[in-house]
Order: structure tokens, then C-alpha cells, then sequence
């Protein structure tokens, strides 16, 4: 029996995708355990935000299954809305609420409570977006739009993350500090599934990467071996 | 928060964050009801400075029922399948929203920052569906007018003001039951994205109300056995709620308080299975649909009736597409037609539809050669008919239009691309609706009219290139114009931007054919079909206009 701490926190088994003819991923098997991050890597078309897409739940693979847990995979189920992040495309925002309203209503909505103003404070702080606090989001440029979304994952409590290329938009200094901020979330136990293009970030921070093209994989090791078949 | 490999139990704080969202938000809500309160007091006054006389109309009907006519029979005999046909409607209606928007909507806001959260689904969603009950029983309410007046104009229901109001009521009350039935229906249909028996459901109900329809015609010129009508009445929901209108008109319907019963009964379990289904409608469900309202919306307010379009065909699928393969051209003239001719014949549904309108078309234009002298109506219908046809074939100039650049790599200048897309629209409705129009023509013999209708094809294609290079309507569009007592013409402006087309081709067609078709004699038909092919020309020449525009607006 496998130790709990080591059971796989989310698994992909034989997944593939696809839309009408055309075949998006083939036959893809990961396994993401708490503490480590698989980067996905690969150029645009090559089925990476399809399959965040399912791991998240947010998509139903053809064939194949995905388990969170130990328990097949639903996005609606409690546990996933609970422990399961999200980062992706850039979101939409309440035009009328500012930036901290929105983190306070995350926080609040995932039981903080009367610390939900200092877990938002905090977020803000740590995303260098404490002079934003009072902007509305109209107001923010892409960038502080993507901390935003960064921040929205701090507030609340997450075993898993699954980053969708979170390096989009940010300055070169962003970056380095996105590279810290995935660092310090894997130490304090948590699993992270990303994609990139940014391959300093894959370097830095991933255990394993995979490298897909054409929905299928192509290379897959440590980030150094899994590079050397994406060159 | 620290990230955890422990599980993650977390306290419901779903009457905490809907609480602080509702404070923070009190202003924007407060706005919101401002907004509402101000265009129904817009809806309310268009309907009162322009509508008035309808409304003055009904009022009359009710008061002073008409006495009964000549048709006042047929149209009683045409009823119950007649209303069964609106209800079954109505049904469709609501059912086909289901597809795409339904009765349970988030905004995009709520979709991305709420739907990740512990929040309970059911406390955010059933609120939403429980508005959605309401607005759409007022709106059925609303629409049982319609039938009501047209039934009390009929010479119906006669017997006092008191009469006349329970029929009114009758009907209102029988499509706002309906209308909740429905909205219940696709409250389930939402929940269940992939059941197909919905879509099947709203084919059967569809083909259902065109056959009430049917069977309401026959009635009303023939009269058939009492038991089809009973059969209809007794037949499902639509007749039950026909069955009270029925009765207070002067019909047959002995038990229409039975029947109005169990339409109530049924209703109300429509609307308490939809309550609970409410809840469980996925995450995925409702980002998806909140994005095409989110665009839909955004078009509206600009006026892109081509986005609001492509909106809602991409949340309901699209036009079924097939693989189709046809070898790329030998000679560079032959890229435009060979595109053109790919698009529709990759999406074959729209090929069939507007197949089946040019030969719409063609038989309308028959039934107008047939009776030159009162054949206006039917050449307008066809001649519009052919304008809508011309249109459906022309996607691939509407493709080019939607976007310069896809033919910025082409060895030809873009304005010209105009005259390459007319031959396959041209060829196509030459072959499926012109055709057919000259071969009745010629069987009626009016073998002259033949001229008139291959240069018809031109102008119509021609007329259809004009709208398809409009191009986006420009923000200010609404401020051209000028004030006046009912309102700024701004809105004209923009009514003309969409008609063009079908305005500067149809309009001047109908007046052309008619003359030609009236006159004797073949010299009749010269002067409308060179008047015809310089208008061609003309619209063409205004299409490539467009287009320049259009490409200068891009580049």
C-alpha cells in the first residue's frame, strides 16, 4: 500500500481528447503527489491548456479518467471546489468592486472569516499589489490583472494548483518573483500542475516536465531531460 | 492560507459571502434597478406613442365585442388547433432557449470568482431561476393577449365586458402557465447539457405546432370531425391550455376547468422540478453560457446584429459541419468561387435552407404570375424570399467581410473580390430558385417574364453583396439624426445601415416585376429588365464601394 503522503493527489490515466476529427491529446498518464510540480511544456497548439482543462475537471476527456483523491474527478464536487486552484486565462471582475473587495469575497467564500481582511492584506502585499488595493479592476494593466488572479489563489486554502502559463504579462521582475512564489507554495505541501512557455520558471521550480506536440508526448523526465526533446 | 496536502475541510460560508457581496454591491444594484426602471418606462412609452392604437383597439374589443362576421365560423372552427399551434410555440420557444441560454444564468463575474468557491450552488443559482419564473409568466401573460384580441376582433366571446375579460384572462392565464411549464422544462433541459431527448423534444414540438397549424387551416376553410378537435384539446398541455379560450369563445370544450387544472398541476411540478434542478446545473454549463450572454451583450450594444449571430451560434454548435474535399483550382480566377463553394458546402444545413427558400421563392413568384392583378403580396414575399436565399449563399463574401486580412495574401485587390464572390451566390440561385421560377413561368405561359427573372438573380446577389460589406455599424451611428417629438432619427439611421441591401433591391424589383408582370406584350418586359441590369451594376458598384472602405478601415 502506498504511503498517503505519497498516493498520487491527482491522476491522469490514458486521456485523450478530442474535438470531431480532430484529436487534441492521445493517450496522456500523469500523477502529480503533494510537494511536487510536472511542468508541461510545449508550443501553442500542442494540447497543454486542453489537458489543465481536465485535470481541472473543466473539461470531460474522451477516453480515459482523471482522479483527484482517489476519487474520480467532478468539477462541481466540494472537494475540488475546495482544494483545487485555478489559474488561467485572465478573468473577468465585478467592474465596481476594487481589487481588495475581490479577494475579500474569495477568502470569505472559502471559510476565513474575520481573518479574511488580513489573508487579503497579505495577498496584496505578497503580489505587489497593496497600492492597487483600493482600484477598480478597469483601472489595472494586464500584469496587475495576472497578480490579481495570483493573489485570488493565496487567499484560500489549495492542495492542488494548476497554472495555465501564470508568466503571461508579467514583467521580467514578476517573473522571478512567480519562480519564488511556486518555490514556497510546493515546500509548504502543495501540488502544482503547470504549463509554460517560460522555461527559466519550468527550470526552477519543476520536478518533472513533460513535453507534448501534437497532443501526444514527446519527451518527459527531469526539466533538463525533457528540454533537451523540446531543442 | 498555506497550501496543505492534509484534506481541506472548510465551514460553510455560503450566507457570509453572498451577504458581503449584496453590501458591496448595494450601489451597482441600486443602479441596476434605476436601469431597468428606466427602460420599461422607454418600453412602456414606445408601446403607448406607437402602439396605442392597438392598445386603444383591445380595449374597444373588450368593451364593445364586434359583432359577428362572415368568417366569425371559421375562425371558430379554426381555434382549438389554432391555440393548441401558439402553445406548442410557446413550448418550442423556451425549449430551444434552454439550448443555449435557459432560465439559470450567471454573470461572467460570478462564473469566474464564485463557481471555484465552497458556495452552495443552490443558494446562488435557484434565486436566478426563481426570477426567471416570474419575468416569464408575466411574459406569457402578456402574449395570451394577443390571441385574445385577435379572437374578440374575430366576433368572439361576445356577451358583455365580463365576457369578453374572462376570455382575455383565459388566455393570458393559459400561456402563463405555459410559459412556467416550459421555463421548468428547460430549467431540466439545462441541467442535463447532453440528454439529446431535449433537442428531440423540441423537433417533435416544432413539427407538432407547424401540423396544429395545418390542421387549423383545414378547419377554418373545411369542417372537420368534431373529434379531431377533441383530440387536440385533450392531446397534452397546449390543448388544456386552449381549452378555456375554447369554451368562453363559443366552442366545444364542456371540461375546460379540468383540463385548466391539470395544466396548473403540471406546471407546478414543471416548476418544482426545475427549482431542484436549478442547483445542479455544472460550473461548465454556466461559464459557457455566461460568455455568450457576456458577447451577446456586448454586440447588442453596439448594434452587430453579425456578432450576436456568431455568439449564439457558437454556444448552440454551430451549423453542422462536414468534411467536405474539393481539389484546390488550377487557375487563380477560380480561388474566390472554389472558396466560396467549400464554405457552403461544409455547412450543408445552411445550403439546404436557403435552397429551400429560393424555391420558396419560385413558387410564390408562380402563385404571383398566376394572378398578375392582386399578385403584389405574393411577388413582394417572393422577391424577399430571394433576397434572403441570394444572402445565405453569399457567407463566403460575408467571411471576407467579417475579416480583410484572411484575403490580404490574394493576388487581386480586395474591392474586386466583391465580383468573384457574386458567381457562385448567382449560380446557385439561378440553378435552385430561377430556374424553377422561368420553368413555371414558361408551363403559365409567360415565357417573357424568363429575362426578367435571370436579371432578378443579378440584383438580388447584388443587393446581398451591399449588406454583406456593411462592415461594423460605427459607435456614433445612433447620434446621426435629428430630434423630434417621438424621438431622435438616430434610430432610422441605423435600420437603414441593415436594409440597404435588401431596400435598394427588393423595393425596386417588386415595383419593376410588377409592372412587367401586369403589362401584355413582350416589349412590357425590355424596359424593367435593363432598368434591372443597370441597378445590378449600380449595387455592385456600391458593394465594391464598401468593400474599399472596408479594407481601408482594416489596413
Amino acid at each position: 500500500m502506498i504511503p498517503a503522503e505519497t498516493a498520487p493527489l491527482l491522476t491522469l490515466a490514458g486521456v485523450s481528447r478530442s474535438y470531431g476529427p480532430l484529436q487534441a491529446l492521445k493517450a496522456i498518464d500523469l500523477a502529480v503527489t503533494s510537494g511536487q510540480c510536472i511542468a508541461l511544456l510545449g508550443v501553442n497548439g500542442s494540447g497543454k491548456s486542453t489537458l489543465l482543462r481536465i485535470a481541472a475537471g473543466r473539461d470531460t476527456p474522451t477516453t480515459g479518467q482523471v482522479r483527484y483523491d482517489g476519487q474520480v474527478l467532478r468539477e462541481d464536487a466540494l472537494a475540488a471546489r475546495t482544494e483545487i486552484a485555478v489559474v488561467g486565462d485572465a478573468s473577468s471582475a465585478y467592474p465596481d468592486l476594487t481589487v481588495r473587495e475581490h479577494l475579500l469575497i474569495i477568502a470569505v467564500a472559502h471559510g476565513g472569516g474575520a481573518r479574511s481582511p488580513d489573508l487579503a492584506d497579505a495577498a496584496l502585499a505578497e503580489c505587489r499589489l497593496a497600492e492597487q488595493a483600493a482600484a477598480l479592476p478597469g483601472w489595472l494593466s494586464s500584469g496587475q490583472r495576472q497578480a490579481l488572479a495570483l493573489a485570488a489563489v493565496l487567499v484560500r486554502p489549495r492542495r492542488l494548483l494548476i497554472l495555465d502559463e501564470p508568466e503571461q504579462r508579467l514583467d521580467p521582475t514578476a517573473r522571478r518573483w512567480l519562480g519564488e512564489l511556486l518555490a514556497r507554495e510546493k515546500a509548504r505541501g502543495a501540488a502544482l500542475l503547470l504549463a509554460t512557455h517560460h522555461v527559466e520558471l519550468a527550470e526552477a521550480v519543476a520536478d518533472e516536465a513533460i513535453v507534448l506536440l501534437d497532443g501526444a508526448v514527446v519527451g518527459r523526465g527531469t526539466p533538463d531531460q525533457a528540454l533537451a526533446a523540446l531543442r | 492560507m498555506m497550501p496543505t496536502a492534509a484534506v481541506i475541510e472548510v465551514p460553510d460560508s455560503t450566507d457570509a459571502t453572498i451577504g458581503l457581496l449584496r453590501g458591496l454591491r448595494h450601489g451597482h444594484v441600486r443602479k441596476q434597478a434605476a436601469s431597468v426602471a428606466y427602460w420599461l418606462y422607454l418600453a412602456g412609452l414606445t408601446v403607448l406613442v406607437y402602439g396605442g392604437w392597438l392598445v386603444a383597439a383591445i380595449v374597444r374589443a373588450i368593451r364593445r365585442p364586434q359583432p359577428p362576421a362572415a368568417d366569425t365560423a371559421a375562425v371558430l372552427r379554426a381555434v382549438p388547433a389554432g391555440l393548441c399551434a401558439l402553445a406548442l410555440l410557446v413550448i418550442v420557444v423556451l425549449l430551444w432557449e434552454a439550448g443555449w441560454r435557459g432560465p439559470v444564468t450567471v454573470s461572467q463575474p460570478t462564473a469566474d470568482w464564485l463557481l471555484d468557491t465552497p458556495v452552495r450552488r443552490a443558494r446562488l443559482l435557484r434565486p436566478r431561476y426563481r426570477v426567471s419564473i416570474l419575468t416569464r409568466l408575466l411574459a406569457g401573460a402578456a402574449t395570451g393577449l394577443v390571441p385574445a384580441a385577435v379572437l374578440m376582433s374575430a366576433g368572439l366571446g361576445r356577451g358583455g365586458t365580463g365576457r369578453s375579460l374572462r376570455l382575455a384572462g383565459a388566455t393570458m392565464l393559459g400561456t402563463a402557465l405555459l410559459a412556467a411549464l416550459g421555463t421548468g422544462m428547460a430549467a431540466l433541459a439545462e441541467a442535463r447539457p447532453g440528454w439529446r431527448s431535449w433537442r428531440a423534444a423540441k423537433l417533435i414540438a416544432g413539427g407538432a405546432a407547424a401540423g396544429a397549424a395545418v390542421v387549423a387551416a383545414l378547419a377554418a376553410v373545411a369542417s372537420l370531425p368534431s373529434l379531431v378537435g377533441s383530440v387536440l384539446l385533450w392531446s397534452g398541455p397546449w390543448g388544456w391550455a386552449a381549452q378555456a379560450p375554447v369554451a368562453l369563445s363559443g366552442g366545444s370544450a364542456p371540461l375546460w376547468p379540468v383540463a385548466l387544472g391539470l395544466l396548473a398541476l403540471t406546471s407546478a411540478v414543471a416548476v418544482a422540478a426545475g427549482d431542484r434542478a436549478a442547483a445542479a446545473v455544472s460550473a461548465s454549463a454556466l461559464r459557457a453560457r455566461a460568455r455568450t450572454i457576456g458577447s451577446m451583450s456586448a454586440a447588442v450594444a453596439n448594434l452587430d446584429a453579425r456578432r450576436v449571430t456568431a455568439a449564439y451560434r457558437a454556444m448552440a454548435g454551430g451549423y453542422s459541419r462536414v468534411r467536405f474535399m474539393l481539389g484546390p483550382p488550377l487557375r487563380k480566377e477560380l480561388v474566390i468561387p472554389w472558396r466560396d463553394v467549400v464554405a457552403l458546402a461544409r455547412a450543408p444545413s445552411r445550403l439546404a435552407w436557403a435552397a429551400a427558400v429560393s424555391l420558396a421563392a419560385a413558387g410564390l413568384g408562380a402563385l404571383a404570375t398566376q394572378a398578375p392583378r392582386s399578385g403584389l403580396l405574393p411577388l413582394a414575399g417572393a422577391l424577399s424570399l430571394g433576397y434572403l436565399a441570394a444572402a445565405g449563399f453569399c457567407e463566403g463574401a460575408r467571411l471576407d467581410a467579417d475579416d480583410p486580412r484572411r484575403s490580404s495574401q490574394l493576388p487581386f485587390r480586395y474591392d474586386r473580390l466583391v465580383w468573384w464572390h457574386a458567381i457562385v451566390p448567382c449560380l446557385l440561385l439561378a440553378v435552385l430558385g430561377g430556374i424553377p421560377a422561368a420553368a413555371l413561368a414558361a408551363a403559365a405561359g409567360k415565357v417573357r417574364l424568363v429575362p426578367l427573372i435571370a436579371v432578378a438573380v443579378l440584383v438580388l446577389v447584388s443587393g446581398a453583396l451591399v449588406n454583406a460589406y456593411r462592415g461594423p455599424l460605427e459607435a456614433e451611428a445612433l447620434s446621426y439624426g435629428f430630434e423630434t417629438p417621438f424621438g431622435s432619427t438616430g434610430s432610422i439611421t441605423v435600420a437603414l445601415w441593415y436594409i440597404t441591401g435588401p431596400l435598394l433591391s427588393v423595393g425596386p424589383l417588386i415595383w419593376l416585376s410588377y409592372h412587367a408582370i401586369s403589362a401584355s406584350g413582350r416589349g412590357a418586359v425590355i424596359g424593367p429588365v435593363v432598368v434591372s441590369l443597370v441597378l445590378a451594376a449600380w449595387l455592385g458598384a456600391i458593394a465594391t464601394r464598401r468593400a474599399r472602405r472596408l479594407h481601408a478601415a482594416g489596413a
